[in-house]
């Protein structure tokens, strides 16, 4: 683990800024569907034993799940 | 009247779907993309003479392909010499993800295709305070701008009338960075691209096998010599287009809420809960097995008397010979064998859809994702394998949303020993013959045995993953990066298209094969060419003197049976499969069901008829009544009975999923492998089971 915070770090309830990325070989699923730098969301819900993780970007109904491979993969901006 | 080929384009879960049944209504056919099994649908309709075909695309959120799904819209908008290439595309994308709409409609109009844009579901739009200006939209995009509220059917009409709508200059808004257009001009070259966009599409693919092989050739050394990373373009294409359109579409839509809390949020925090989560989807799996087995009932005991009655009215209509045999024994029964399996299915697939409809499936993903992954599958496989409870031929199919190679190879392997609903009928009918009819804690016991198949079922799918896991070391990357949408109510109209499609999918294609199997079992069953069949009246007389008349006769039936073609074949497996406890009128049923499991009922019934004379028994009572000429004991006892279910639970009793196997894996190490050991395991199992409780 680096020292920046990503997504996986974030407990249920807690919002967030997406700051960049951990490295360039992110799916181009994450940048399709709107995770890009400055986006605000809401860690919503988690599954225990490291289960994947569910997001709402602000403004938006709907939710997004990522593994929380991906999510580590997503960094967030320091608060 | 001249003609209109159309293309449906969409992001997943923007109601691209119900659109479709909208503007087609029943006109609509499943079919398949040549070469490819991705799922085609097509439906036509007819407004102010001009006959549209309207093709519904797989939903994508770019037109980069990052699964099979997604290929196949890349291929069709990509190339114009391709059957299913549109003279116009309807872009539909939701109100609330209009960025990401708008990106794919850019993508596409810039391959060349003029493009018109729905914003669907507008009513949630309104609902959420959202304001559209749809003039502003239209500046931008250059072209007619629609609002629909499909599930409510407004907005369809303009839609139509849209059609025709010529789009205006489009000025495109990505430029090729600089660094690229050499290559770009190369690949220009190569494939000889409309245009230097489609170039830049087809140098940042990952796959290129729909090139011819020199071409692919050609752009990998180019690709190499450059030192292209196709996955970097795809990244710098997206980015661009998104800075730019952030400015874009600031003025176009105005978000005049603050907080929203919708049912959804409230939903979830139960129906996603870490806990009553799990405890909801199997209460609900639970239920959906309960209803298929109690509430199919009555409708399979009309069915089955129903065709009984039929059998033995036709047979006294009309004149005693062999067409009388064909038409009651072989076609009226065999059709039987089919029409009473719909129940069943339909059942099943109006719960499937509702989950579907609902948004609920999505959440199945999300659920199942962490315990499905130490299995070498992704939460994506959950639902090939729930549609694997239906019928394993589109669950294969479906497998195809899956990303990751080696996830969706896992998944397609294993999904064959979920319980599909062919195997139900002979699930429903030996349990009903050996498991007896009793309360266990309150629930049915039968319903508790069918449960269990399932599981089983469930049990050996997740098994040989495991093993399958171990066996195929390839280093691969997997993810899951999945929308869950708003829950919304099914749409009744969807739910039942849905239902219609896959119920009447299922009756004509495996309908013929189980006809196509009953006459050809009646032929061979009602021939021979052995001395005891054709004198089996005089071998009868002198085996057994002053026997009586009716006796007489259904000895004469049975020798009959016994020594015609099918008689043979069911004799010639009968001692491998004696120690699974069945004999060979049974061996008669396991070699016609390899064409598919249903059609194990069927011949039973068609075999067990043809040795007797009695017409009006339905297919059950004569099942039960049936004696195992081997040990004496019922045909169809508790041990033969375990043993029978457990053969069908593993053995690869079905042609068809072969070949949709061989056609999705294209390859047919793979595809043997499968049937080698599903049948040898089946084997193994039904013996071991036999062995030890007979």
């Amino acid at each position: 683990m680096s020292q920046h915070r990503s997504i996986a770090s974030l407990s249920p309830g807690e919002t967030g800024t997406i700051a960049g990325y951990r490295s360039n070989d992110i799916p181009i699923k994450v940048y399709e569907m709107g995770l890009l730098p400055g986006e605000v969301f809401t860690l919503t819900h988690r599954l225990p034993f490291n289960g994947p993780v569910c997001i709402r970007v602000k403004n938006n109904p709907n939710s997004i799940a990522l593994r929380a491979t991906e999510a580590d993969l997503i960094l967030i901006e320091s608060t | 009247m001249t003609e209109m080929k159309i293309a449906l384009v969409g992001n997943p879960n923007v109601g691209k779907s119900t659109i479709f049944n909208q503007l087609t209504g029943l006109r609509q056919k499943a079919g398949n993309y040549p070469g490819v099994t991705v799922e085609r649908k097509t439906g036509t309709f007819t407004h102010q003479q001009v006959k549209y075909q309207l093709i519904d695309l797989p939903g994508a959120y770019g037109i980069h392909p990052s699964s099979l799904d997604e290929e196949v819209v890349y291929r069709v908008l990509a190339d114009p010499q391709n059957s299913n290439y549109p003279e116009k595309v309807v872009v539909i994308g939701d109100p609330f993800n209009l960025k990401r709409s708008v990106l794919l409609y850019q993508q596409i109009r810039e391959m060349g295709l003029p493009a018109i844009f729905v914003i669907n579901m507008i009513d949630e739009a309104e609902r959420a305070g959202l304001v559209i200006d749809v003039q502003q939209l239209e500046k931008v995009l250059a072209t007619k701008v629609l609002l629909t509220d499909a599930r409510a059917g407004k907005g369809i009409d303009e839609l139509r009338a849209a059609l025709q709508h010529q789009p205006g200059e489009y000025a495109t808004a990505f430029d090729i960075p600089e660094e690229y257009t050499a290559s770009v001009a190369q690949t220009k070259q190569i494939t000889g691209a409309r245009n230097n966009y489609n170039a830049w599409l087809t140098l940042s693919q990952k796959h290129h096998r729909y090139l011819p092989a020199d071409q692919a050739d050609e752009l990998a050394t180019l690709r190499k010599d450059q030192g292209i990373n196709y996955h970097r373009l795809q990244i710098q294409e997206t980015l661009a287009r998104y800075t730019k359109l952030d400015q874009q579409l600031a003025t176009a839509v105005k978000d005049t809420t603050k907080k929203r809390e919708n049912a959804t949020a409230r939903l979830d925090r139960l129906l996603i809960h870490p806990f009553w989560g799990y405890v909801i989807f199997f209460a609900l799996l639970l239920l959906i097995f309960q209803a298929i087995y109690t509430w199919s009932g009555p409708f399979m005991d009309a069915i089955d008397s129903g065709f009984a009655w039929l059998a033995a009215s036709t047979s006294e209509l009309l004149p005693a010979g062999p067409f009388n045999g064909l038409i009651t024994d072989g076609i009226i029964t065999g059709i039987g064998g089919i029409v009473i399996f719909i129940p069943q299915i339909a059942i099943l697939f109006i719960f499937i859809s509702l989950m579907e409809e609902s948004g609920y499936m999505s959440r199945v993903v999300y659920l199942m994702d962490r315990w499905l992954k130490p299995f070498g599958l992704s939460g994506k496989s959950a639902v090939p394998l729930m549609s694997g409870a239906a019928c394993a031929i589109p669950a294969v199919m479906s497998a195809r949303t899956i990303e990751n190679d080696k996830e969706r190879l896992i998944t397609i392997l294993v999904t064959p020993f979920m319980t599909c609903s062919a195997r139900l009928p002979i699930y429903i009918i030996i349990i009903g013959l050996v498991i007896p009819q009793t309360k266990f804690m309150g629930l049915d016991l039968q319903g508790l045995v069918l449960f269990g198949m399932y599981v089983l079922g469930v049990v050996a799918a997740l098994g040989s993953a495991w093993v399958l896991k171990q066996v195929m070391k390839t280093s691969y990357k997997s993810y899951l990066i999945l929308e869950m949408p708003t829950y919304k109510y099914p749409v009744v109209r969807n739910v039942l298209y849905n239902v219609w499609d896959k119920t009447m999918g299922f009756v004509l294609g495996a309908g013929k094969i189980i006809l196509a199997i009953s006459v050809i079992l009646w032929v061979l069953g009602s021939f021979g060419i052995s001395e005891r069949f054709t004198n089996a009246e005089e071998i009868v007389r002198m085996e057994n003197p002053g026997i009586d008349e009716e006796a007489f006769e259904n000895r004469v039936q049975s020798e009959r049976l016994e020594y015609s073609f099918l008689g043979s074949m069911g004799r010639a497996i009968e001692p491998l499969i004696e120690p699974l406890g069945y004999d060979w009128k049974m061996g008669i049923g396991l070699i016609s069901s390899f064409a598919a499991r249903e059609v194990f009922v069927s011949t039973m019934a068609t075999v067990y008829s043809l040795g007797g004379t009695d017409d009006e028994l339905t297919i059950r009572e004569r099942m039960g009544a049936e004696i195992n000429q081997n040990t004496g004991w019922p045909a169809y006892n508790f041990a033969s009975g375990i043993s029978l279910l457990l053969f069908y639970a593993f053995a690869m009793q079905c042609m068809s999923t072969i070949a949709i196997v061989r056609k999705e894996t294209n390859s047919w190490k793979w595809t043997f492998i499968q049937l080698a050991f599903m049948t040898g395991f089946a084997y193994l199992a039904a013996l071991l089971a036999y062995q030890m409780l007979k």
